[in-house]
């Protein structure tokens, strides 16, 4: 992406041994493996992996002799289930410690203080007044669960050879699940903690300057100037956090990351960011490392979650049109900007921000093509986030091939959540999970784009000529191999160890409890970092003559007609096996 | 002062600009939206269930969302034998 005065980032020369130790795509994946490294050794060399393991085979013997005696998944069944997910995060010192000293800003109504300082009073206060919801809630899931046992017990007294009284009991059994649902998720509102971010928050501005610095210094960059202006860029993205962390702004997906970009091209186009700050400013250092990080969450084993319709739907439908949205934007559009078509082709039909990232990193696009990306994405997500349930409700569509077609076209994987929850529930699990499978796909098309461009697009034009491999590689962005190797590395892992151990000790410890941490903060400073070296002139020109938004606009009106039929011949013609159980 | 920016415009006038287009957005954000969320049954019922779920539609990958894994969960569960 643009640095410096050249605007973009490009290597001249050969490669060289010492580039291991001073170029910024090497030093990006050091750091983000360090990380990486610690969280492995600290949850598999230190937690609590036998304990789990125990827990894991009794309650999968419970399953098993459950599943022998009847015909459906009886209460204890499910009580077996609920056993085997574990979080190694929170019953680790490791994980407390990490998720405490990466704390950001949480969540405020009316008082944005609240985001940083919660009192006694006020977690107390918070407590008292979801206690009662609560405990309705609780007293419900206990009448269910009466009732779902009482059920159960004469579907055994039949030998559960009754039909009738097998359904019977599947219904009080489900019945159950929701009513214990609710109250789980009700019981969270009745468990706020005081705390102060303020001190946590310097400690990990500190500790972020010595770990950005140590690879500044390496690239024979002044440490103590990045160190005084990373402090600014640091309160912008903590700003942001705060601003996100409002309920409404959530609402309407307006996170941390735009008010990233929206705060600091508010600096930086009126008060003018100082000189001293942009030194500081090192968006390609920041989101290299992030994505490094990222990798950890592409698992490859997530692919199959909803089996073949799944994936036709997320892996068939997102490449064409991504390749057909970069086709249109060269051919008809005739859109200048090789690297701004395809980061929003790729945001557009891949998932959004994090898409844009990867590939603007990967295509080296200026950062003001990843702005514009993310500021079209972020309209056009808050717009179908409402509009798509509206509609899917109003038509009458049925519940999985709406969620399947909200999860393949709304960007955020938040905002599917959120429109297939306001579906129905159903709709929410296929959307999820749909999203889910193509949030895999930006490690591919991260891949893909690096490559295409290191084969193709770089050596166009006047500079056309046969490169060797020498050439190329020397042209391929080397955090992109960081980026695959920490995927291969955590989808080997989580192969090797299986479902419930992978996502108690890699999922719900490494990832959630560690890597992810420090991702959400690198790509915050990342985007606070691009706000305050934004020139609004410089976004503009890229606007000209509205052909970034008419692309996105064909883009994804394409993405919505191929998405609704496969999602329809593959849920509903081919496999309504699939949709039957689901 | 950033490259982009004129110097030569004092700071002042600097600061103004900053708190009105800065106001705006938080105006649009804080004000406008609320006000929109009210007005609008939909919306309304639509932002008492995203609190009430905890769901948060800023979030763009899958493992900062926890519906996910629920979903993950839920279609492990009742697809187990394919």
């Amino acid at each position: 992406m643009a640095q410096g005065d050249a605007k973009i980032v490009t290597d001249h020369g050969q490669s060289r041994w010492s580039d291991l130790w001073t170029k910024e795509d090497y030093l990006a994946i050091w750091l983000g493996f360090l990380i990486i490294g610690v969280c492995l050794i600290a949850y598999f060399g230190y937690g609590p992996k036998e304990q789990f393991a125990q827990k894991i085979e009794t309650a999968q013997q419970v399953q098993q002799a459950e599943a022998a005696k009847a015909p459906f998944k009886t209460i204890e069944w499910y009580q077996a289930e609920e056993a085997m997910k574990l979080k190694a995060s929170s019953t680790s010192a490791f994980g407390e410690f990490v998720k405490h000293w990466t704390s950001r800003p949480g969540s405020w109504k009316t008082n944005p203080v609240e985001s940083l300082i919660r009192t006694e009073a006020q977690a107390q206060a918070m407590n008292e007044k979801a206690m009662p919801a609560y405990e309705e809630a609780q007293a419900a899931a206990a009448a269910a669960l009466t009732a779902a046992t009482q059920a159960q017990e004469a579907a055994a007294a039949a030998g559960f050879e009754d039909p009738a009284l097998n359904e019977a009991a599947e219904e009080q059994i489900a019945d159950w699940r929701a009513a214990d649902k609710k109250a789980s998720s009700l019981k969270g509102k009745t468990t706020n903690k005081p705390y102060n971010h303020i001190p946590t928050l310097i400690g990990v501005c500190i500790f972020f300057i010595v770990f950005f610095g140590i690879g500044i210094k390496m690239m024979g960059k002044s440490f103590g100037e990045f160190a005084k202006g990373f402090v600014i860029v640091f309160l912008v993205a903590v700003l942001a956090y705060m601003l996100g962390a409002q309920a409404i702004s959530k609402q309407y997906g307006i996170g941390a990351e735009a008010w990233g970009i929206l705060l600091g091209m508010v600096i930086a186009n009126t008060l003018g960011t100082p000189r001293w700050v942009l030194p500081a400013c090192q968006v390609e250092f920041f989101i290299k490392t992030g994505l490094v990080l990222l990798g950890a969450e592409v698992l490859f084993s997530k692919i199959m979650a909803i089996g073949i319709p799944g994936v036709f739907v997320a892996w068939v439908v997102t490449p064409t049109v991504l390749i057909s949205t970069y086709i249109f934007g060269q051919a008809v559009l005739k859109i200048p900007s090789k690297t701004l078509n395809v980061v929003i082709s790729a945001d557009m039909s891949v998932c959004g921000t994090s898409a844009a990232i990867a590939t603007a990193a990967a295509c080296r696009a200026k950062k003001e093509e990843l702005t514009l990306s993310i500021g079209l994405s972020l309209v056009f997500t808050a717009v179908m986030m409402i509009a798509m349930p509206a509609f899917i409700k109003a038509v009458g569509m049925p519940e999985i091939l709406g969620g399947a077609w909200m999860g393949g076209t709304i960007d955020a994987t938040g905002a599917v959540a959120a429109a297939g929850a306001f579906l129905g529930e159903k709709a929410l699990y296929v959307a999820a999970t749909i999203k889910m499978i193509q949030n895999i796909m930006i490690g591919v098309t991260a891949f893909c784009v690096a490559l295409y461009w290191a084969l193709k697009v770089e050596q166009s034009g006047e500079q056309t000529r046969s490169v060797g491999a020498g050439e190329i590689w020397h042209r391929f962005p080397k955090f992109v191999l960081g980026f695959l190797a920490a995927s291969i590395l955590f989808s080997t892992i989580d192969a090797s160890l299986g479902g419930k151990m992978s996502s108690a000790l890699l999922d719900q410890g490494v990832v959630r409890g560690g890597t992810r941490l420090f991702r959400g903060w690198f790509f915050a400073l990342s985007f606070a970092a691009i706000g305050l070296s934004t020139n609004f002139r410089e976004l503009a020109k890229y606007f000209k003559g509205g052909k970034p938004l008419i692309l996105y606009a064909c883009g994804q009106s394409l993405n919505l007609i191929l998405t609704l039929t496969m999602a329809y011949i593959m849920f509903y013609l081919v496999f309504p096996e699939i949709t039957a159980r689901i | 002062m950033n490259p982009h920016t004129s110097e030569h415009i004092s700071l002042r006038r600097r600061m103004g600009k900053f708190t009105i287009v800065l106001g705006s957005l938080l105006l649009f954000v804080y004000v406008f939206l609320p006000l929109l969320t009210e007005t609008f049954p939909a919306l309304n019922r639509m932002s008492a269930y995203l609190d009430e779920n905890g769901i948060d539609p800023s979030r763009y990958y899958y493992t900062d969302v926890e519906q996910v894994k629920e979903a993950e969960d839920y279609l492990q569960s009742v697809l187990k034998s394919d």
